[in-house]
């Protein structure tokens, strides 16, 4: 019971990849999620430690759109909170 | 046998580019046995003999999880192509790479092109061949860029020097406890395999451990799950050990392995240079600007596939069923066949069945070549990441707006753009939704009844059909997200903004002509047939004595016949005669066939059809191909056109349009067809008021059902037999629900 409770604290008070700002940058922690979903993820490189900014929204609000390995990707807001990150 | 070298790549490497440059016009475009996936093959002289070149789907991985994938995986592992040239993008290094080394574990000779250096170079990257060779095991790496001559020249000296086949001595490297099940896994698959059928027993344990149990196809059951049952402890195992899943382990080794690669040999700037793509972006995904930018893109490829394509359009109409099918008349009649059964077959079944399907002609090419810009410059990507946000809300993506806009030119083309979807459900529900837009072969249905039984009010109508066509999808889209996609997660939508891109004429062209020819290969020999079909059914009298084969009243022909039986279907919806049906009959044919057929059917007098005898064949040649320039003028003033027709879209502005040539006043006495249209309607509805509400119910049938042969074959050709039907049975079923409603509500509110 309490692990459960202290895992849940910790995804609590993580910060994801959907709460960057504009032009912030920050270091993928872990991808969590499952299935094709995240394959893709890590294949299109969203590993540990890779540095990733996050560049803007799109005018409706979502998707977003984050540089990373020298490239563009676009995450919809649902897969960016799948990413854990740290600042 | 000859050599097979296959090319692989990521999307937008330039790929196309390579393998057009490498095997010039000698080329073949088909499809992957049972997929939709385009496959392109072609010939490369290399040395002194011609090598089979063979362009795989570009893919970012090479797990199962997408049709491309499975293609690229299934060709290297199973063809096993003599060596593969892996296209990468020099100015993204890191993420090609990963493919490579997935190239790698397969244990296949490989080649290295290294493609859009000089955009890595403007970006201040700087890359050291000779190192990347010697980090990725000494495999040959060719710098490529822009598919410049020596760069393919160098590609063909290596693909020659490969014949003898070395594949790269290098394995991926994993971590000590990853090392040792894999050695552990890769032994119990080489004791289950002989090793003809897996020459890899490393790849395979990899891809065990990776959770992708596609590659035990081959085996037989209980072999399949022993070694599953192996992986799976295995996995625990490593989980155990680790804290991590042994999918994340491997894929983050894999990006270790290649942070060593591009250590070595990849030199970056300290800061990232912002590039004319960057700023590009700035302005069109911008927050206020991105979605005006979006509208205006999509409102031009309309312009181009609906009033650019239409003078051509006009054109091959009026060559077909005017010039060409006088000419056969008179060729018939000159070796006295003239007013025979062989005639008409001749005219209305060959003539203008393929007359059916060279119209499309005009309208593809422009679509097609629209859609090539917006994919080569990399337009579309951004496209789909303005406008996800609205589509997702009708349970489809970012990339499905386009094709809708596309449908309301013509549905044929519209399925064609779904193409550029890579989720067959997304793609499947897109084709299905954009059906219901009011394309422009239904408008002229809308115009025809509108004056009928409007007048001045006409307008109403027509809007009225075109809005209750968007509902239409709307709805659909809807219903379907909650009932039978319900619970389905929504397709990974992780997207890839590749830099802007100037598109190459060559390629733009090259795939506009495939891509047509694919259409009047495939679709259109159905669409041939069907209309040979409708034509024997009209010339075929129902009993003996009606009249003559191919002299016969529409009423006493089986068509006639056909249309009797389904009337009574339409009674509730007001419209219950044979008229009405049999015009639905050939409305399959082409909306806008409905018009021809109600004036036909409708009209007192048949049409005495023009005699000019004084008109020669090549005068009437000589018109044709002046009849041609001036189509041609008119596509280029269209073309222009487009300029003040947008600026006219602000309020208050009026720029003059350009015309070229004085327009024709054709004024056809429609009244009789008005009327016998009012008569024919009241009577069906019981009274005047009451034929009114029919005539809307008729043209809400009209814009529901199954949209025509052209867009079922299209749709049967993309997506196979079964959709088709469940595409037919669904806009038949809902057309008639719509009509009767319309129809039985309209009577209870307005009489």
């Amino acid at each position: 019971m309490n692990i459960t409770l202290g895992a849940q604290q910790q995804t609590l008070t993580s910060k994801t990849l959907d709460q960057l700002a504009a032009g912030q940058m920050a270091t993928i922690r872990r991808v969590s999620g499952e299935g094709p979903l995240r394959r893709r993820m890590l294949e299109m490189g969203i590993t540990r430690g890779t540095t990733i900014e996050m560049i803007r929204r799109s005018p409706f609000g979502d998707p977003i759109e984050y540089r990373l390995r020298g490239y563009h990707l676009s995450l919809r807001r649902s897969e960016a909170r799948l990413i854990e990150i740290e600042l | 046998m000859p050599l097979t070298i296959a090319l692989a790549g990521n999307p937008n490497v330039g790929k196309s580019t390579i393998f057009n440059a490498l095997t010039g016009a000698r080329q073949h475009t088909g499809n992957w046995p049972g997929k939709t996936v385009e496959k392109k093959e072609g010939l490369a002289r290399i040395g002194e003999q011609d090598v089979l070149i063979v362009d795989l789907p570009g893919t970012y991985s090479l797990t199962a999880y997408s049709i491309e994938e499975i293609i690229t995986r299934d060709f290297i592992v199973r063809d096993r192509p003599s060596a593969v040239v892996a296209v990468i993008d020099a100015s993204n290094i890191e993420r090609n790479l990963y493919l490579v080394a997935q190239i790698i574990e397969l244990e296949i000779p490989l080649i290295l092109a290294l493609n859009m250096t000089d955009l890595a170079a403007s970006r201040g990257i700087a890359i050291d061949v000779t190192r990347l060779s010697e980090q990725l095991g000494g495999i040959p790496v060719i710098e490529t860029s822009g598919g410049r001559v020596e760069g393919v020249e160098a590609l063909r000296t290596a693909i020659a020097g490969l014949a003898e086949g070395r594949h790269p001595s290098l394995h991926i490297p994993y971590s000590p406890e990853i090392e040792r099940e894999l050695a552990v896994l890769s032994e119990a698959t080489a004791q289950r395999l002989p090793a003809e059928v897996a020459p890899q027993p490393r790849w395979l344990a990899t891809k065990l451990l990776e959770d992708d149990p596609a590659v035990l196809d081959a085996l037989s059951e209980a072999d399949r799950r022993a070694l599953l049952d192996a992986a799976r402890a295995v996995r625990k195992r490593i989980e155990a050990e680790t804290g991590e899943d042994t999918e994340t382990l491997i894929a983050d080794q894999r990006y270790q392995f290649i942070g060593m690669v591009t250590a070595q040999a990849v030199h970056r700037p300290s800061q990232v240079v912002v590039t004319l793509s960057d700023r590009i972006d700035q302005v069109v995904t911008h927050r206020l600007w991105g979605v005006p930018i979006f509208l205006l893109v999509m409102w031009i490829v309309f312009q181009f596939t609906a009033n650019v394509s239409a003078p051509l359009l006009a054109w091959v109409d009026a060559f077909m069923n005017q010039t060409l099918y006088g000419w056969a008349g008179r060729l018939m009649g000159a070796v006295g066949l003239g007013g025979t059964w062989p005639e008409a077959l001749l005219r209305d079944g060959v003539i203008a069945g393929v007359g059916g399907v060279l119209v499309f002609v005009p309208v593809l090419f422009f679509l097609f070549t629209a859609l090539a810009l917006l994919e080569d410059s990399g337009y579309m990507a951004r496209a789909a990441f303005v406008m996800d946000r609205v589509m997702r809300w009708m349970g489809l993506q970012g990339k499905s707006f386009l094709p809708m806009i596309v449908g309301f030119g013509c549905t044929v083309p519209a399925v064609y753009a779904t193409r550029t979807l890579s989720s067959p459900r997304e793609r499947r529900l897109t084709a299905f939704l954009a059906t219901f837009m009011s394309c422009g072969a239904r408008l002229p249905v809308y115009v025809v009844f509108g004056a009928a039984f409007f007048g001045a009010q006409s307008g109403h109508l027509i809007f009225a059909m075109y809005v209750l066509g968007i509902v239409v999808a709307l709805a659909t889209g809807l219903v379907l997200k909650h009932t039978v996609y319900r619970g389905q997660p929504p397709a990974p939508f992780v997207m890839e903004l590749p830099p802007y891109r100037m598109p190459r004429l060559q390629n733009v062209l090259r795939q506009t002509w495939e891509h047509t020819e694919g259409f009047l290969v495939k679709a259109g020999t159905v669409i041939f047939g069907v209309s040979a079909v409708l034509w024997l059914l009209m010339a075929t009298p129902i009993r003996p004595g009606a009249g003559a084969f191919n002299d016969v009243p529409p009423h006493d022909s089986i068509f006639g016949a056909v249309s009797d039986a389904i009337a009574p279907v339409f009674a509730p919806a007001g419209f219950g005669t044979w008229q009405a049906s049999g015009s639905l009959v050939t409305g399959f044919i082409a909306k806008e066939v409905i018009v021809g057929t109600i004036s036909q059917i409708y009209a007192v007098e048949a049409l005495d059809e023009p005699a000019a005898p004084d008109v020669t064949v090549p005068q009437e040649a000589g018109e044709a191909a002046l009849g041609l320039l001036q189509a041609l003028a008119l596509t280029i003033q269209e073309a222009i056109n487009i300029v003040p027709r947008t600026a006219n879209l602000i309020p208050g502005l009026s720029a003059p349009e350009l015309q070229f040539f004085a327009e024709a006043t054709a004024q056809e006495d429609a009244s009789r067809v008005q009327a016998a249209l009012l008569g024919s309607f009241s009577e069906s509805a019981g009274s005047p008021e009451a034929g009114r509400v029919a005539a809307v119910a008729f043209n809400v049938f009209v814009l529901l059902y199954v949209p025509c042969m052209a867009a079922v074959s299209t749709m049967r050709q993309e997506f196979g037999w079964r959709w088709m039907w469940a595409q037919v049975a669904y806009t038949l079923g809902l057309a008639w629900v719509a009509a009767v409603t319309v129809f039985q509500a309209g009577r209870l509110v307005f009489l």
